[in-house]
């Protein structure tokens, strides 16, 4: 296949990896393309393919996209974002796990990275993948969720709301992306923490997930902030608190669980993987040019407007990071165990 | 008013920039090919060419998307009308009349009925998203899981009006698509269910593998078993345009289908597939003479298409008014906002003046574009019927191949598409009609999870779905629909007795089918 490279605008406007997506862009070579560059080293000298496991428009993609335009403007050499979807991620993580450890394939992953597996233990089927199968390269981003609460409730503060939970438990409700989908997982961390019980009324996606509670069907929500700051801002949604270790910039008032005591962080990351077994050389080259990509102007605008945090880490400090994050899900996965669905009181 | 008409001048403006412009046409043509090629729908276009508006500006990205979403929208409708294979899920039901035309040589007319519906369609919905937006943004957010599922149980009623065949058939074959529809993660659990160890099947079985496997591939396989090839239709540039009755025929099913699909997809969700099946429903329910739904009634493509091409326009009332993500190409078009560091929500439209009154007026343009692209096209378009089949049949298989495998990239899809190809043909050979597998697969998700919600949120109590207002009604309309057809079966029993009691009488008509 022919490669068609860019170096222009903050992120880059190609698709490439199939015979259509190639079809299209040479369609729209007038609005897109300019001269074309090829590697000279030895590492990369054809593309590099960076999955998306997650469709076009969602974090995942949104996040691989300014990272592999500055890494190609510091390779010289195209990088490819694809998006393999299906199955919460669990399609295209699989197939980067699975994939020849040249280099070549890397992987975009969010935070569901260390979900799918233990999920699969808990239903004891044959995983996907398994977590030993990836190597981390370097975390890109790392953006604390928040809790919000539909604005027509009464509840103020976090204290009000768990005063109000322990009255009637199973009776508040909350929205989520799906069954032991992120969303899931931040609130059941909460309920934990509080000694509460809520309602769980999962959604097909963050997207309706946030309908829902705007349209008062459901009555909280954990989500990433950048979403839920401009329903705030109108005064639809009412934040109560934050997940991370500091306050959300733009939510600057808004207090941190650990101020209020509860011990429990939750962040919605996402980070470059490749498959183990991966040569030194091409980590070393790998982990070297994502480094120098994050401090590109170009992708820090990018991830700006996107209005997500840039929490870069690289492999040693980020494989930490992964081991908490995936024990502290692991845990939360195995307190959930099996949902089972009762019978009408 | 005024204020609106202000605003408006301040869209044209914008819209009619030639910047702006050339990315409207951009688009069209763009969606339009997208479109043609079997398989890959409007979603698949859009979310395939969504990295290539990111080096645009926030109000040429919106456009541009806005115009390849509704292009493919009508190329869509090309591929069911000449070859029956449906881009996606909505031109389903234009395969059936639009393709029975074709093969009697009104192809052209079809396609050009489908053109003018689909203008007018977007055109009115457009005037009704630009006056109406907020207030209908707001009462659409008011369906929720309960009114959700009343309003698809509605949708699951109108198989029984679809198809001119046998009941028995048309029920058993929904009920195949229902089942069809329950591969997958398990919503409430995460169970896999009837996976077969695939892990791409845990999202389910797509639609359009289905919908291509189920209607092009079967139609093709059909036609190499006839003991003669078909004869190839060479169209006449005179037939290329509706006839006066035509025209007529298509008046009030365009009209109705652009009411029924605007107020379909302004609800958030997925519902806005149903338009086009519900449409048809309706528009064989008040024929005159339903008997020639299936077999080349104008009115079968006049009514669905109008309705999706408005329903697309109605999905974008509580994007645009409220920031939500209604659907799953809206959630496209607002990623496209957020790269460029918009964050939609309620106070876009103040915000963003020129981006939302630039897309409204940029609408009434595209709308424009993809008539004046798509009439002539007709001729063109039409001429592919020239080829002869032993050529022109394995080339639609390769790109029914290729359009279905590039969406996801996923070999496993091809496999699907290719059982129910087979599946198709030996259904047809038995006279089974395929439309009601397609229907019943859209639904199953959407009501599972929309049932389930619902008893999660009353916590296992029925009593949710006749407390709130909106589902109450939705179930009401939906029971006297269940009378309505009742009513048949009682003629249908004086019918018998008067066989019974008059014998010999003259010619018995035949009893009104329900």
């Amino acid at each position: 296949m022919k490669k068609i490279n860019c170096a222009r605008g903050p992120i880059c406007r190609r698709e490439g990896a199939m015979g259509m997506r190639l079809f299209l862009t040479l369609m729209l070579l007038p609005l897109a393309m300019a001269p074309s560059a090829f590697g000279q080293e030895r590492f990369p000298d054809r593309a590099i393919t960076m999955v998306a496991p997650f469709p076009p428009g969602g974090v995942a993609d949104l996040t691989a996209r300014p990272v592999a335009a500055a890494m190609e403007r510091i390779l010289k050499s195209p990088v490819v974002v694809v998006n393999k979807t299906g199955a919460a991620g669990a399609v295209g993580m699989s197939y980067v796990a699975n994939s020849k450890p040249d280099g070549y394939t890397v992987l975009m992953a969010l935070s569901s990275i260390s979900i799918i597996p233990e999920a699969d233990k808990l239903f004891d089927r044959k995983p996907a993948y398994t977590m030993d199968q990836l190597l981390p390269i370097a975390l890109i981003s790392a953006d604390p969720t928040v809790f919000v609460v539909n604005a027509e409730r009464p509840w103020k503060s976090v204290k009000e709301f768990v005063a109000e939970a322990k009255k009637r438990p199973g009776e508040i409700s909350f929205s989520s992306s799906g069954v032991y989908g992120t969303l899931h997982m931040a609130t059941e961390m909460l309920s934990h923490a509080a000694g509460i019980k809520l309602k769980h009324i999962p959604y097909g996606g963050a997207g309706p997930a946030l309908t829902a509670i705007l349209g008062g069907h459901v009555d909280t929500l954990a989500s990433g902030p950048a979403v839920v700051i401009p329903h705030i801002k109108s005064g639809k949604l009412r934040p109560l608190a934050g997940w991370g270790t500091k306050r959300v910039a733009a939510l600057a008032d808004l207090p941190t669980f650990k101020e209020l005591g509860y011990d429990i962080e939750f962040y919605i990351w996402a980070g470059v993987f490749a498959p183990r077994g991966t040569p030194q050389p091409a980590l070393k080259k790998l982990r070297d040019t994502v480094r120098q990509a994050v401090n590109d102007p170009a992708f820090k605008s990018a991830m700006e407007k996107l209005q997500t945090p840039v929490a870069y880490m690289d492999a040693p400090e980020f494989q930490k990071f992964w081991d908490m994050d995936a024990k502290m899900l692991a845990d939360a996965i195995k307190r959930m165990g099996k949902i089972e669905i009762k019978e009408a009181k | 008013m005024l204020e609106t008409l202000q605003n408006l001048y301040l869209g044209f403006s914008v819209a009619l920039s030639p910047v702006v412009l050339l990315y409207a046409f951009v688009g069209c043509i763009i969606g339009t090919l997208v479109g043609v090629l079997p398989g890959v729908g409007p979603l698949a276009g859009i979310s395939l060419l969504l990295p290539v508006s990111f080096g645009l500006d926030a109000t040429s990205a919106v456009v541009l998307l806005a115009g390849i979403y509704y292009g493919a929208m009508y190329g869509g409708s090309t591929t069911s009308i000449l070859m029956r294979i449906p881009g996606e899920a909505a031109s389903v039901m234009t395969c059936i009349d639009g393709y029975a035309m074709t093969r009697k040589g009104r192809g052209g007319p079809a396609l050009a009925i489908a053109a003018v519906g689909s203008y007018i369609a977007g055109t009115a919905s457009v005037v009704g998203l630009m006056f109406l937006a907020p207030p209908l943004a707001r009462f659409a957010l008011r369906f929720g899981p309960p009114e959700y599922f009343a309003l698809l149980v509605l949708g699951l009623l109108v198989l029984a009006f679809m198809s001119g065949g046998s009941m028995r058939k048309s029920l058993s074959m929904a009920a195949l698509g229902l089942l069809f529809g329950m591969i997958g993660i398990d919503p409430m659990t995460g169970f896999f269910r009837f996976h077969y160890g695939l892990v791409e099947l845990g999202d389910g079985i797509g639609v359009v593998p289905v919908a291509v496997g189920l209607f092009g591939l079967s139609e093709i396989l059909l036609t190499a078993g006839q003991e003669k090839p078909p004869e190839v239709i060479k169209p006449r540039l005179r037939e290329l345009l509706p006839s006066r009755q035509e025209w007529r025929d298509s008046t009030w099913p365009i009209a109705r289908g652009t009411l029924l699909g605007f107020l379909i997809g302004i609800i958030p969700g997925s519902a806005h597939i149903i338009s086009s099946f519900v449409s048809y429903a309706v528009e064989r329910r008040l024929s005159k003479h339903p008997e020639r739904f299936g077999q080349g009634a104008v009115e079968g493509v006049a009514g669905p298409e109008s309705a999706n091409n408005s329903a697309t326009s109605g999905a974008f009332v509580p994007m645009l008014a409220l920031g939500v993500p209604s659907g799953p190409i809206p959630a496209v078009m607002l990623a496209a906002m957020m790269v460029h560091g918009i964050s939609p929500g309620p106070l876009l439209i103040q915000q963003q003046p020129e981006l939302f009154w630039g897309f409204i007026a940029s609408m009434y343009v595209g709308n424009v574009v993809l008539l004046i692209l798509n009439l002539p096209l007709v001729g063109l378009f039409v001429n592919v019927l020239r080829i002869p089949y032993a050529l022109l049949y394995p080339a639609i298989l390769v790109f029914c191949v290729l359009g279905v495998y590039a969406v996801n990239g996923s070999v496993v899809d091809v496999g699907i598409m290719s059982a129910m190809g087979a599946l198709g043909y030996g259904l047809r050979k038995f006279d089974f009609e395929t439309a009601p597998i397609v229907l019943g697969l859209v639904l199953a998700p959407m009501i599972e999870m929309s049932f389930r919600q619902s008893l999660s949120m009353s916590s296992g109590s029925y009593a949710i779905f006749f407390h709130r207002p909106i589902s109450l009604v939705l179930l009401l309309v939906a029971l006297g629909f269940i009378l309505l057809s009742l009513r048949t079966l009682f003629t249908r029993v004086a019918e018998w007795r008067r066989k019974l009691g008059l014998e010999g009488e003259g010619e018995i008509k035949e009893p009104g089918k329900i």
